[in-house]
């Protein structure tokens, strides 16, 4: 049986990290509580007819119109009362929230069930991106609350960079168990720790 | 000996430290704005970087089996960093 992956948060970085996965030989699970809105498109991997849709769904309906890759989509947020529900059949998480607060919740859930968790994030001006396993991460703290993410189309580029980061240290841990760390910036990916 | 990473502006490289002593994360910045100042950092001079350009900045330390301590500076994910 191929292993399930869990995606959580399918904006800039998740989108584009799921399109990238989806050769992989696996279940693909989809969270995200959002709506498409048309400025999305500009940094995520929707296009304009999913504008209005939840993004989960919108994500599964454009794998399987696109490539014929099937997968599962949760339109909910996830916190501390239902994440064992979502998470608990998940043989590997991917974390690409865009809150210290979420990511918080499924790193706690995470070391409890002792499921693998990988997360993926970018600074909010664009130029730097890390993709880290739970055992090495600790969510940064926001300078203010609602601080504006990164949502511009300006970078795309850095967007995708760090995504494929991403694809590639699932698709490694997939096939040989491996938890790659990598740091992103404008001038290169660099791989920083393995376990 | 550690090796210090910096990134800054999208930049990143790194700076051997040469030194045997517990560093506060208040003394890497230090160091880092130094380091950038004087051009210490291949492809990353700022000669009138503020002394506070690091001050939001996360220092991360790992150990790794075999080689120097790696520490890297960075700027927050996935909010901060914000000019």
């Amino acid at each position: 049986m191929n292993k399930r992956i869990l995606f959580c948060g399918v904006g800039a970085l998740g989108s584009h990290a799921v399109v990238l996965c989806r050769n992989l030989p696996a279940r693909f699970a989809l969270v995200d509580e959002d709506r498409v809105e048309s400025k999305n498109t500009l940094s995520q991997a929707f296009v304009k007819p999913s504008i209005g849709k939840n993004k989960a769904e919108a994500l599964k309906l454009q794998l399987a119109s696109f490539w014929g890759v099937k997968a599962e989509a949760f339109g909910v947020r996830v916190g501390e009362d239902n994440v064992a529900t979502l998470c608990g059949a998940a043989d590997l998480v991917v974390d690409a929230f865009d809150n210290a607060k979420s990511r918080r919740v499924l790193s706690d859930w995470a070391k409890k069930a002792q499921t693998p968790l990988v997360h993926a994030a970018i600074s909010a001006d664009g130029t730097f991106g890390l993709v880290r396993w739970d055992e090495r991460f600790v969510p940064d703290e926001e300078d203010a609350p609602d601080q504006a993410t990164c949502e511009g189309g300006e970078h795309l580029p850095i967007i995708g960079a760090i995504a494929a980061a991403l694809a590639r240290a699932v698709e490694e841990h997939l096939t040989s168990g491996a938890k790659r760390d990598a740091m992103v910036s404008l001038s290169g990916v660099t791989l920083t720790a393995t376990s | 000996m550690a090796i210090l990473n910096i990134t800054y502006n999208g930049m990143s490289a790194d700076y051997p430290l040469d030194v045997d002593h517990a560093l506060s994360d208040r003394d890497i910045r230090r160091i880092a704005v130094e380091v950038v100042r004087s051009g210490g950092l291949r492809g990353l001079r700022i000669a009138n970087l503020s002394d506070r350009a690091f001050d939001a900045y996360v220092v991360d330390r790992f150990d790794t089996p075999g080689s120097a301590r790696r520490i890297y500076l960075r700027p927050k994910v996935p909010f901060g960093a914000v000019p």
